[in-house]
């Protein structure tokens, strides 16, 4: 899923680090009235956990291997805003430290996991919690990677490096990580039903917090 | 760190315990995953369309999350605590700057 340098056209490049920008910025304004003692810490353990659990490449055999990104789970636990910030934090530390992911692709790269990944995750999650709550994480988990994957296709689609050959790039993306999306959802599903069980007030909308945390408005 | 910082409540602990043991199992799935190949859909894509040599090379002090001179599994063991405190102390130095 991080692209790294020399896929994007300057202009693709560039279009992405103003979308990020943008909403990265509404997140960090809308951000400060939500921390605090107790979602702060929060902010902090669940970035740091999605960025171990990035490092777990899933083997699947037929030579293909995948990670949990985890926006969604993110924005389920944490919110939109504060998911934003957490996601920022790991994909920026993955570009600057860790060579995965490009410094000039870092736009894009925050705009398909830290920004549509959070947010579609979040949508999801709010528009079917109604009905199953641990459903709701799953398909918030898999709708939102397959949404972020489809953004990532559209963008190196629309490079010279891959001859805008974005009927090709767009399919391979989005069914590739439909079928990876599955093992997403299911992971993030299982441990939002392990923190919602264990710690019901820490899960958003279960406690005064609710109010705190607006609608997808980025 | 400071209970300034991270305040020492039970579920902070537990979740400290989790991210040591997510540190730990990050050699484990390495190496399953050289096992099997890795590729992921993004890979796949650049190569269907011939992009598969305009990707310049990764840059990092900790490139290919691994440590220089540090080979193997110690290497990916070393880089997944780095980089998991790392991710820790922005994040959380990040909240307490916006809290004020």
């Amino acid at each position: 899923m991080h692209i790294p340098d020399g896929f994007l056209d300057p202009r693709v490049a560039g279009l992405f680090w103003l979308g990020s920008g943008v909403a990265i910025g509404l997140a960090v304004r809308r951000a400060r009235g939500e921390l605090g003692d107790e979602r702060t810490p929060l902010l902090g353990v669940v970035a740091a956990g999605i960025f171990a659990a990035q490092m777990l490449n899933w083997p699947i055999p037929g030579g293909t291997s995948a990670h949990f990104v985890g926006g969604a789970f993110a924005g389920i636990l944490l919110g939109p805003s504060l998911g934003v910030l957490a996601m920022t934090a790991v994909v920026t530390i993955q570009a600057f430290v860790f060579g995965d992911g490009g410094i000039v692709a870092l736009g894009a790269n925050l705009f398909a996991m830290a920004v549509v990944d959070v947010l579609v995750g979040y949508a999801l999650f709010r528009a079917c919690r109604g009905v199953h709550e641990t459903g709701a994480a799953a398909i918030a988990g898999w709708g939102a990677i397959t949404v972020s994957a489809l953004v990532v296709g559209l963008g190196v689609g629309f490079s010279s490096a891959f001859a805008y050959a974005v009927g090709t790039t767009v399919p391979i993306m989005v069914v590739g990580h439909a079928l990876l999306g599955l093992v997403e959802g299911a992971i993030t599903a299982a441990v939002y039903g392990y923190v919602a069980d264990a710690r019901p007030d820490l899960v958003l909308g279960r406690s005064a917090d609710e109010a705190a945390a607006p609608e997808v408005g980025a | 760190m400071s209970a300034r910082v991270l305040p020492t409540r039970p579920w902070v602990r537990r979740a400290l315990l989790c991210l040591l043991v997510l540190v730990l199992f990050a050699p484990v799935f390495g190496w399953a995953s050289g096992v099997v190949g890795y590729a992921e859909p993004l890979e796949n894509a650049a190569h269907a369309a011939g992009a598969s040599g305009a990707a310049s090379a990764p840059s990092g002090l900790l490139s290919g999350y691994g440590v220089a001179g540090l080979d193997g599994p110690v290497g990916t063991l070393a880089a997944a605590a780095l980089g998991t405190l790392l991710t820790l102390g922005v994040a959380l130095g990040a909240g307490r700057l916006l809290e004020r």
